[in-house]
């Protein structure tokens, strides 16, 4: 082992869920646990990485909630909030991925801004947390953050409730009502970068009006409704409407890296507050986004909350890797996703597509509620044995895993048995760990050499390319 | 393909107090009210009741559920549901396929992974809704969410477009979202004013993609679904 690869770090608990299932009871053995895993720090692969304020670990930087609040407060003072008027009610507008990924920091910053409005805006403010797909799986956030207790009046809103039917300059869309009807709202976001291959990285912090914030119907439209660059489109154009406009108060950010939270911002302005957030982005997740496409062959293990896609491992996404062999932050790639388009060019390239270097892939626990069979049908799919296998084989969104998966009697055995048959040493756990990626030695010695050359391309060619093309500095 | 039912939902009488919500949102409408009788716990006047062959598991009713009313369990037999895009016309079916803008082999319901051409093949048998495409097809019933639009597109082409809401009051689905060739006019053009208001939108460039022109990115033939 290099000094820059470490023994394995602890990966964030598994929590109760929402519908009171309690996988920490129900996994025998964490991924990270296994024979021959390492943790290969993100500073290691990036090492101009800014120091976080908050982190989940320790070992990466301060677990105080103290630096969320102190600055969040200064940049709130900072803020104009003169659209919220003395004596209105204003819903603070929060998403299950802020408490996910940045646990207490997002609490930390709702809190505060709360907090503040009430103090100076004399006005009623609601929490109001906007639900998405894989609801029901996801961990208790109301009652692990005691949200009704820290912030009175707090509702879960989920896409599937009533709506309201909105114009836009492009249309009619729906947006979830109950996350509306207060005189105002507040935006909150974490600046990460989960769907980036949907995003691309254009109009970021917008992206909850076109998806987040909405009903049904607006998510599918935006799914297969627009191109593989213009899909945000929909999200400004809900963003602009009169409805929202009406209502708009301002927006609070969390400005993260893969190690954890790194600052915090505000501004009625969202173009301006997303240029200033979008640039940062680019340049902290850029280069552990196309190390991913340095990988020819893995078997990927989910090991943690989260489904499918939408798992993390080093504070990045699982899309990341899903998708990685196209660069779609480069907007001269069109990035064509085959699986929500009518028409698909015979050039190759010019679609993205499951990454052929997943050769297997290995539930250990994972969340439903976001479909992915459709990866089973080539993909050599494993399960370990237990009540988690059980509960991801009764996933609605997943009915036909059952057939089409292997059932290992634990966790060794199925790892075991991917790599006898995909020949590959290469192993990356998705178990919400950020900061640091749990891999097989070889695949970690792999990253850590290949990555001064990515960190070299994406500062010298990559990351001004992506800044150009977004008028970004 | 068709979808694995392993699950269906179960009222817990003691606990439901008649609101609706399961009603508005269950994608079969297979929750109704009724009055609740007097040998039933509870105290409110009207319960919800499954049509249990209608339920495939969506499991929306459990997640709007706000006094922990439903809950799901297994079904001694699982059951499976789908619509063979071959007893169809094929003609037919690509034709409707055509007509709503998506491919025919197109995988739409990512869930029951549910093509174009199966969603199109139980239009023409008759599936006139939402409601009952999801119930010939299983499509709509895992996330419930994202083969949304295709259907209703599927709809509308087959001159079912403006349906009357099931339930009335319910919001299971509501209507067609706005759609970027909507924006495409009849000689092909694009609005300048649109191009504009969103210049920061490659808008012209996709818009041709979507339509298969993918000649700007590399002169190559076009291969269909």
């Amino acid at each position: 082992m290099t000094d820059l690869l470490l023994p394995p770090m602890t990966p964030p608990a598994l929590m109760r869920t929402w519908t009171g299932r309690e996988p920490a009871s129900a996994v025998r053995m964490r991924a990270a646990e296994l024979p021959g895993m390492v943790a290969l720090p993100v500073r290691a692969i990036d090492p101009a990485l800014p120091q976080p304020i908050w982190a989940s670990d320790a070992s990466l930087g301060p677990t105080d909630d103290g630096e969320v609040r102190r600055t969040t407060r200064a940049r709130l003072h900072d803020a104009d909030w003169s659209r919220i008027t003395p004596g209105s009610t204003v819903d603070l507008i929060a998403n299950p991925h802020g408490f996910f990924l940045c646990g207490l920091a997002y609490v930390a910053m709702l809190e505060e801004t709360q907090r503040h409005l009430v103090a100076t805006r004399d006005c009623t403010v609601r929490l109001r947390v906007a639900e998405s797909m894989g609801h029901i799986e996801n961990p208790d956030w109301m009652r692990i953050f005691d949200l009704p207790g820290r912030f009175g009046d707090a509702k879960e809103c989920p896409q599937i409730g009533r709506g309201v039917e909105i114009d836009t300059r492009v249309g009619p869309f729906w947006l979830t009502r109950d996350l509306f009807t207060a005189d105002h709202f507040v935006h909150t976001h974490v600046a990460e970068m989960r769907e980036g291959y949907l995003h691309r990285m254009i109009d970021r912090l917008h992206k909850p009006f076109g998806m987040g914030y909405t009903r049904l119907e607006t998510r599918s439209a935006y799914h297969f409704g627009w191109g593989p660059r213009t899909g945000q489109l929909v999200a400004r154009a809900v963003f602009e409407s009169d409805f929202v406009q009406q209502r708009y108060a301002g927006t609070v950010v969390l400005d993260t890296t893969p190690e954890g939270v790194i600052g915090v911002d505000a501004d009625v302005d969202l173009d301006e507050l997303n240029d200033r957030v979008s640039a940062g982005v680019l340049r902290h997740y850029g280069t552990l986004m196309r190390l991913m496409a340095e990988i020819d062959d893995v078997i990927v293990v989910f090991d943690g909350h989260g489904c499918h896609m939408y798992s993390y491992a080093g504070g990045v996404a699982f899309d990341c890797l899903m998708y990685a062999q196209v660069d779609f932050l480069d907007l001269d790639n069109l990035a064509l996703l085959k699986g929500f388009a009518s028409k698909v060019p015979a050039t190759p390239g010019l679609t993205m597509e499951f990454n052929p270097a997943i050769k297997a892939q290995i539930m250990n626990y994972m969340s439903g509620g976001v479909p992915y069979t459709m990866m089973t049908r080539r993909l050599p799919t494993w399960l370990v044995d237990g009540p988690a296998a059980e509960w991801m084989m009764d996933d609605p969104s997943s009915p036909w895993l059952a057939e089409r998966a292997a059932i290992a009697p634990d966790l060794a055995a199925a790892v075991a048995a991917a790599r006898a048959q995909t020949g590959t040493d290469h192993v990356i756990v998705f178990d919400s760990l950020a900061g640091a990626l749990h891999v097989s030695e070889p695949l970690g010695r792999l990253l850590l050499e290949r990555a001064p050359a990515v960190a070299a391309h994406v500062r010298d060619t990559a990351l001004p390319k992506w800044l150009a093309q977004r008028r970004l500095h | 393909m068709t979808k694995v039912v392993r699950m269906v939902a179960e009222i817990l009488a003691g606990n439901c107090t008649g609101c609706a919500l399961c009603v508005y949102v269950c994608p079969t409408v297979a929750l109704t009210l009724r009055d609740r009788r007097p040998d039933e716990a509870g105290t409110h006047r009207r319960i919800a009741e499954l049509a249990e062959a209608d339920c495939y598991n969506a499991q929306n009713c459990m997640e709007i559920c706000p006094d922990e009313a439903i809950v799901m369990h297994h079904l001694a037999e699982p059951f499976t549901v789908g619509t063979d895009v071959a007893t169809a016309d094929a003609d037919a079916v690509r034709a409707l396929c055509r007509s709503a803008g998506i491919g025919s082999k197109q995988l739409i319901c990512m869930c029951a992974e549910t093509t174009g051409g199966e969603l199109a093949a139980a239009v023409l048998a008759g599936a006139h809704t939402p409601e009952a495409i999801s119930l010939a097809t299983g499509a709509r019933t895992g996330c419930t969410e994202l083969c949304h639009q295709p259907i209703i597109q599927l709809l509308a082409a087959a001159g079912h477009g403006d349906l009357p809401r099931n339930p009335p009051r319910g919001f299971q689905w509501y209507g067609l979202a706005a759609r970027a060739l909507d924006l495409v006019a009849d000689d092909g053009t694009v609005a300048p004013e649109l191009v504009e208001a969103y210049s920061q939108y490659p808008l012209v460039s996709d818009l041709r993609a979507m339509r298969g022109d993918f000649s700007e990115f590399e002169p190559a033939e076009v291969a269909d679904d």
